[in-house]
């Protein structure tokens, strides 16, 4: 049990460290350089023995989420067999819808394939309890990454990079409700803001698409490059929702085309056209 | 070994085991709140002015290794440890369920008051919806660690304190 000290001045001790913390805050939020260097430095100091712990830890590690993760698991299951059931369905358009996406992507001439991008795997999710639509990868500055760099599958758009150290990463997933994209609808060529919810695999577009734009569910939608952080006519998903029932201000929901759970690798786009003068 | 150097090596090590073993065991993606738990036990067995400055360099750590900003923890914890060292001086007695039961709610409170703050300072990130079932769980899971880390809390804050000397009445 502690003993106070007579001589002890805890409010003022308490005002003096709550008014550092605000300091520290308020640089941090200013972008202060030194203070960020300051964070990535211990995260680089401690990163090999994370990579340690994690080695020796992986085992006991598949055991524990066997044992709490197990509804999820069983979650995760039902949503694949499902899903099975529902891609042998639309197996027999497939040829169809093909045809389609590829006319309407050459359309705008998409050459999603041909980004340059470096195969990151997700180590899982970053320390702390409010690291919330976010993922750690493996590779860092060390490998040519920076902050801002857009994450894809071969599905489409995941995040963007968020944090980056030497030999770890941040991705802020495409979910996160602080995540803004571009994005362009390919039948119309209307574009618009793009915002994550923080809820599902979906995207709101709700700016910059005029009220008046004929949309159709299961539409294509990429980014739209040009002052957009993102380089242009990578696929983002389909509308989900065509928000033409809106009296105002006109909702678009989109499905994101790529699965954000799950994911065991991803790439991050490290050159292409109009990447350079995002940036 | 002196105090400082004392909870500076519990600090570091707390830093290390939080982003490396709690990062890796989670419950419904929640993980135990180490640095938390060594704020409540700082202010439990270290006094207010102590338990206060070892919460601050403990939410420092905390800010640095994780994707928060840096200050954030800082801001939050040492209240918690000042408000932790003062019920503990009211507390006429204490069981092991009291103990508990403070270490549980004390943890909760903290991270309520991190979702808050964070919510304040524009970190939107943390996912409101699911904040209760975090903060039960975090609670929970940290209370679950707490013996564990108690013992080395006791030699790293009480070194130095003067001793207690509790006056009983005859019969008592």
């Amino acid at each position: 049990m502690a003993a106070p000290r007579p001589a002890e001045r805890p409010r003022h001790i308490l005002l003096i460290l709550i008014a550092a913390a605000l300091t520290l805050l308020t640089l941090q939020f200013r972008g202060v350089e030194p203070l960020e260097a300051f964070q990535q430095g211990v995260r680089d100091i401690l990163s090999p023995v994370r990579s340690v712990v994690d080695e020796i830890t992986d085992p006991v590690q598949r055991v524990w989420n066997g044992i709490f993760e197990y509804g999820n698991l069983q979650g995760e299951n039902e949503r694949l067999q499902t899903e099975l059931a529902r891609m042998r369905g639309e197996s027999l358009m497939a040829e169809a819808d093909s045809e389609l996406l590829e006319r309407l992507l050459g359309e705008v001439d998409i050459a999603y394939t041909d980004l340059t991008t470096v195969v990151a795997r997700i180590l899982g999710t970053p320390p702390g309890n409010f690291s919330v639509h976010a993922v750690e990868i493996d590779k860092g500055t060390d490998n040519g990454l920076e902050a801002g760099l857009p994450v894809v599958t071969g599905a489409g758009l995941v995040g963007r990079l968020d944090q980056v150290d030497r030999a770890r990463s941040v991705v802020r997933l495409a979910t996160h409700p602080d995540f803004r994209v571009g994005v362009r609808l390919v039948d119309s060529q209307d574009e618009g803001l793009a915002r994550g919810t923080g809820e599902g695999d979906v995207l709101i577009l709700d700016a910059g698409i005029r009220s008046d734009t004929p949309i159709s569910i299961g539409e294509v939608v990429t980014t739209s490059g040009g002052r957009s952080l993102f380089p242009s006519d990578i696929p983002v998903g389909r509308v989900l929702d065509t928000g033409n029932d809106a009296d105002f201000r006109r909702s678009i929901v989109v499905e994101l085309a790529a699965r954000l759970e799950n994911l065991s690798f991803l790439n991050v786009v490290v050159e292409a056209p109009g990447l350079g003068m995002a940036r | 070994m002196t105090a400082r150097l004392r909870i500076l090596v519990v600090l570091v090590s707390a830093a290390l085991v939080q982003t490396t073993v709690c990062s890796e065991f989670r419950i419904a993606g929640v993980s135990p709140e180490l640095m938390l738990l060594v704020t409540v036990l700082a202010g439990f067995h270290g006094g207010p002015t102590r338990g206060a400055l070892v919460a601050f360099w403990a939410g420092l750590l905390y800010d640095s290794v994780t994707t928060a900003p840096l200050g954030l923890h800082a801001l939050v914890f040492p209240p918690i440890a000042v408000a932790v060292s003062s019920l503990e001086q009211r507390m006429l007695r204490t069981t092991p369920f009291t103990d508990a039961l403070g270490v549980a709610t004390a943890v909760g409170a903290g991270v309520a008051a991190v979702a808050v703050v964070g919510e304040i300072f524009g970190q939107v990130s943390s996912d409101l919806e699911s904040l209760g079932q975090r903060i039960v769980i975090a609670a929970l899971f940290t209370t679950g660690i707490a013996p564990l880390v108690n013992k080395v809390m006791v030699w790293a804050v009480a070194a130095g304190l003067p001793v207690t000397v509790e006056l009983r009445r005859d019969g008592d």
